[in-house]
């Protein structure tokens, strides 16, 4: 209470409030992300102040969108956004377990139990769920030739829950492909090298994958060639406009005449540079039908593309930067910076280029090149919303897929992890844990219950009958999983579904660190905010 | 013809902006209307440097401004960020989702309503596609649109009458961070290090970059009085990375509200520390600064003629946008070369050439005061000297001294009145300007002019801050009588103006406050602001870093002791 006298308006709550406050806060938002989670789940459609139309099941999505004023509720947001992050989901189930452990100590607490106690048994059962975790899970052996199966059931199930079934196993092979086309050995994933490009045209299900890539600007010259067969690509980072050089390069003149000998100076520099590069065309390609593409970083002014056009070569210019590096890992060849020595080392290959316009807007497709390390996914969809619902799907799903290849492990899913988790702790581990923080081991447990609970729930299935079904289950040694169409037991590794190894060890490990700070809060001092300009 | 990209980023240069875009959109459709001003007919300015033709997925030919507007969420009001009303509630509940089998929640905001201003313009465009519009069935009267925006602008999209581009407007996710608390450089830390964000924008601009023949620069418009000057740094970076000889001629603009008195010492320290912070940050990575901004206009000598109310950004945005639009003047001349005809227009410059005039002579000093007179005196008769007096500085922190004979400006008027009331020429303009320069005791070093028939049209959603002394040209007429109404864009069609850049000492005590600033705040030993230069995520060097570019920009100015003024600060 001395803040009192420092500050008259501090406001200050003291324990049993704000313990209160940070559980209400927790639930709160438990609240509103659980009916998003799993196949079943409700999709948010959010309409802004302006008509503005945002279509999303993604629990990270929803949290960013959400203006969360709660100090607790940011707190525990910051840390499901954070998880999705560094793996790329498990937001709304952090949100859930992070609500539940809450809610079950609300009820210890209630009875007596200091936080302490139960923060002592998060500790223990959070450290032996991740020694069970590493027992569970099943390991997959990547190799250099990847079980596809597996990682097609990992996507499906992350997949099926973001968009309806027939969508969601179409691109369950569109991300499983992308990711193994731009997988090299030795090398970590790196998943900016598939390029996720839209069109608004057509349908979601004309969605696909294109081996090469697509480039969101067409040739700005009427003459070049709007379709190639047989083409060298040169990926470049060379100006071929014509611009004044660096600093304090500029015109000192005195007349007109000199002014004119200086521009054509400047001029002559550029164009030195597109004859080189036509020199080059000419070497490789004369006599032959084969075609040359020039993708270049910087600029081509109008005379520059002349040149060029006449020259027979297609050229692009302000190509985005990370293009480059695309172009080459999906071509071959290198990005060259000078025209200087250029060789036909550095030319990359594609079978075919051609230009796709839309209204104002023009596609460059570079496509059938030999083994490709890059990739595009093109996704078409009628209307701004759907394009982005399925952008976000589309990343969720490379994810699960880079982050299976890199863990070599799944896990069971279906809530058949939580089930036998669970058993785990209060079979084996709880006898273990001497006096009060048993409390906390347990509450831990029922808490992992919150996944098949909710799964169960937004599937409109009885959550008591359907946990007692799978606890017999597990009792009779059987690893089971909630079938969310029928409400019976189901074996998950018949039905393929797995979930990320690091997405749920994650989720156990981030969860009751969060949950105890919020329990071994004993005061809440808001003092200093109210005090700040009034906007 | 040579493009120029507009970029606007941050809530008060939005506001600026959208001023900004009226203007040219009123001189588009005034080019084209029979009964406008000559001076407008004639079209003098080219509108395709800021403009680009285009047209939608339906085939229907669009001219939309060059331009990346960033915003934060929610600041777009009425407008969806496609640039097109957004759908009605009704329409967004009979939407049909095509991706998801399940269960629907509809999470469905207060709609923004639409001001009388934005319903007629609806209502217009209705009209004019289904009868070809008969201005008799219109039932609100221009006035009262007026007389609503005086009193219901809380977005810059409520008085902006432009059709933008579907790439242009672009409203970036804060995630938790409260914008009404967005107030320091510090605070854009999260929008800025989440890689996408930046990366959205980097790909709206070059949407319209890539489609450029000869680029001649582009023009930033920056709030920088709170997180969003990190945003824009963070950009300006990679524009310099990926546009490498491209100038960019930025502007720093500031809402008079934002330089309310802090409330502690803390806050004061914060002030200050962002003030330099996002200075030195900006200026490096741009070939010319324009710090825009008093603390207040209602009392400033344009209050003569503009009563102006600072608590209104939709005022104090419309000097600065006027301001701005004279500056691009030049930029859009046409390329007439010596000789041709100079009845048309004189002194076309590119940014380039601008910035070269203005930074790379004598001094290399980058910022540059800004004056502006509004509107710009008539010529006299038989008194040749154009009233040079009268331009003022929309700068803040600047010296009064004028004389400097090292000064570089580029002085542009256009629009400007004869005695009589009729439009000068070229020429008269010209030789009384030059005359009036020959006259001062002290002459720049150089100067450049140019000059264009065309004045500032005024168009209709317009603050009414013109004050009875304003004629319906501009014109200033009598003296101003207290206690009669303000006049607004129904009674004033056009204003003549004048803005000058200006690159002489008189800058120096702004970017020398900043240097010392960020000195004795960032840098010397046991600074108290050093923590807070720490959250916002600035290592020791770096801060070393900032103060030594600081330090360097002071330095221009004491060519002769170059190492020693160091020594002022220690």
């Amino acid at each position: 209470m001395s803040i009192r006298m420092l500050n008259q308006n501090a406001e200050v709550l003291n324990k049993s409030a704000a313990l209160h406050m940070n559980i209400n806060a927790a639930k709160g938002l438990q609240e509103v992300l659980c009916t998003n989670l799993g196949p079943k789940g409700t999709i948010k459609m959010l309409v802004g102040g302006a008509g503005d139309i945002k279509l999303t099941k993604d629990g990270n999505t929803l949290l960013k969108e959400m203006q969360i004023q709660n100090p607790t509720a940011i707190m525990i947001a910051r840390t499901a956004v954070a998880q999705d992050d560094s793996s790329g989901d498990g937001t709304t189930s952090t949100v859930l377990f992070i609500g539940e452990l809450m809610k079950q100590s609300e009820r210890c607490i209630e009875e007596g139990t200091h936080p302490r106690f139960l923060v002592d048994g998060f500790e223990v059962a959070k450290r032996a769920t991740l020694e069970f975790l590493e027992t569970f899970k099943t390991p997959v052996v990547m190799g250099d030739q990847p079980d596809r199966e597996i990682l097609k059931m990992v996507a499906r199930t992350t997949l099926r829950t973001k968009l309806y079934e027939g969508l969601a196993d179409q691109l369950t092979d569109i991300v499983v492909n992308a990711v193994l086309c731009i997988r090299q050995s030795d090398e970590p994933i790196d998943l900016f090298m598939v390029e996720i490009m839209h069109m608004r045209h057509k349908f979601d299900v004309d969605t696909r994958l294109i081996e090469g890539l697509v480039l969101d600007h067409g040739s700005r010259h009427p003459d070049m060639k709007r379709r190639a067969e047989n083409c060298y690509i040169l990926t470049a980072n060379v100006s071929l406009e014509y611009e004044k050089s660096e600093i304090n390069a500029g015109f000192f003149y005195s007349n007109a005449e000199q002014r004119e000998k200086m521009v054509s100076a400047e001029r002559r520099q550029v164009d030195e540079r597109v004859k080189k590069i036509i020199e080059l065309k000419n070497k490789v390609c004369s006599g032959t039908d084969k075609n040359f593409v020039v993708i270049n970083q910087k600029g081509i002014d109008p005379p520059s593309l002349d040149l060029l056009a006449r020259a027979g070569i297609i050229a692009l210019r302000r190509a985005k930067r990370r293009n480059m590096e695309r172009l080459v890992l999906a071509c071959g060849g290198e990005a060259i910076n000078s025209v200087d020595d250029l060789t036909e080392d550095c030319l990359g290959w594609a079978g075919l280029v051609y230009e796709h316009v839309l209204g104002e807007e023009k596609y460059t497709f570079v496509e059938n090149v030999k083994n490709p390390h890059s990739c595009t996914i093109l996704i078409k969809g009628p209307n701004d919303h759907t394009i982005a619902q399925i952008k976000d799907a589309v990343r969720d799903g490379l994810r699960s897929v880079k982050n299976t290849v890199e863990d070599e492990a799944v896990v069971l899913g279906a809530g058949a992890f939580e089930m036998a988790a669970r058993k785990h702790l209060m079979d084996n581990v709880k006898k273990t844990v001497k006096g009060r923080a048993q409390l906390g081991v347990k509450a831990f447990a029922d808490a992992l219950l919150v996944i098949p609970k909710t799964l169960a729930e937004n599937s409109g299935l009885d959550t008591q009958d359907v946990i007692v079904a799978l606890e017999n289950e597990h009792d009779r040694g059987l690893v089971v999983g909630l079938n969310h169409n029928s409400g019976e037991p189901v074996d998950p590794e018949m039905e393929g579904i797995y979930d990320n190894y690091i997405v749920k060890r994650q989720i156990i490990n981030s969860g009751p660190i969060i949950a105890s700070q919020l329990l071994l809060v004993d005061e809440v001092i808001r003092a200093g905010r109210n005090m700040r300009k009034p906007t | 013809m040579r493009e120029v990209v507009t970029v606007q980023v941050g809530g008060h240069a939005n506001f600026v902006g959208s001023h900004f875009w009226n203007f040219q959109d009123e001189l588009l459709g005034l080019a084209d209307d029979p009964a406008a001003d000559a001076a407008f007919r004639a079209a003098p300015l080219d509108m395709d440097v800021l403009y680009r033709a285009g047209e939608t997925l339906q085939g229907v030919p669009t001219y939309c401004p060059r331009l990346v507007s960033v915003g934060s969420r929610g600041s777009l009001g009425s407008l969806s960020s496609s640039g097109a009303p957004g759908l009605s509630t009704a329409a967004s509940e009979q939407l049909n989702i095509t991706t998801w089998s399940g269960n629907v929640t509809r999470s469905v905001a207060k709609p923004h309503g639409r001001n009388l201003f934005l319903q007629s313009l609806a209502e217009d465009q209705i009209a004019s596609t289904s009868n070809g519009g008969s201005n008799s069935q219109k039932n609100v009267e221009d006035k009262d649109l007026v007389e609503s925006l005086e009193n219901s602008v809380n977005f810059w999209t409520d008085y902006t009458k432009v059709q933008y581009h579907p790439q242009s407007l672009y409203e970036m996710n804060g995630s938790w961070t409260d914008f009404e608390k967005f107030d320091n450089f510090g605070t854009a830390r999260e929008v800025v290090s989440e890689w996408s964000q930046m990366e959205d924008m980097n790909e709206r601009l070059r949407f319209f970059v890539e489609e450029c023949d000869h680029i001649q620069g582009i023009q930033f418009i920056v709030d920088d009085s709170g997180g969003f000057s990190s945003v824009a740094a963070q950009f300006l970076e990679t524009i310099a990375d990926d546009y490498t000889n491209t100038p960019v001629l930025l502007y720093c603009v500031r809402d008079p509200v934002t330089h309310g008195s802090a409330r502690n010492q803390r806050e004061t320290i914060t002030r200050s520390l962002h003030d330099a912070v996002s200075f030195s940050k900006l200026s490096s990575f741009c070939s010319l600064v324009v710090p825009i901004g008093l603390p207040t206009l209602s009392q400033s000598y344009l209050s003569p003629f503009l009563s102006i109310q600072d608590a209104k950004p939709f005022h104090s945005s419309a000097i600065s946008a006027a301001a701005i639009h004279t500056i691009t003047v030049p930029f859009r001349l046409q390329n007439a070369g010596p000789a041709s005809n100079l009845a048309h227009s004189s002194g076309n410059i590119d940014i380039r050439e601008l910035a070269h005039i203005i930074s790379d002579q004598g001094r290399q000093n980058k910022v540059t005061a800004l004056d502006v007179a509004m509107p710009a005196p008539s010529l006299k008769d038989g008194n040749d000297l154009w009233n040079i007096k009268s331009l003022h500085s929309l700068t803040p922190e600047i010296s009064d001294e004028e004389e400097d004979p090292y000064s570089v400006e580029s002085l542009v008027v256009h629009g400007v009145l004869r005695a009589g009331g009729q439009r000068a020429s070229i020429s008269q303009v010209k030789d009384s300007v030059c005359a009036a320069y020959e006259c001062r005791a002290t002459k720049p070093k150089f100067s450049h002019l140019s000059v264009s028939p065309c004045p500032l049209p005024i168009p209709l959603p317009f603050p009414s801050f013109f004050r009875s002394n304003i004629g319906r040209h501009g014109e200033i007429v009598g003296s101003h009588s207290e206690g009669t109404l303000p006049k607004g864009s129904l009674d004033v069609e056009s204003i003549p103006m004048a803005a000058r850049l200006r690159s002489s000492n008189a800058v120096l005590p702004f970017i020398e406050r900043r240097s010392l600033s960020l000195q004795k705040l960032g840098v010397a030993r046991g600074a108290l602001g050093t923590q807070i230069l720490r959250d916002w995520g600035f290592g020791k060097e770096e801060i070393e870093e900032l103060s030594e570019h600081l330090l360097k920009m002071v330095r221009m100015f004491h060519p002769e002791d170059g190492l020693t003024s160091d020594s002022d600060y220690d």
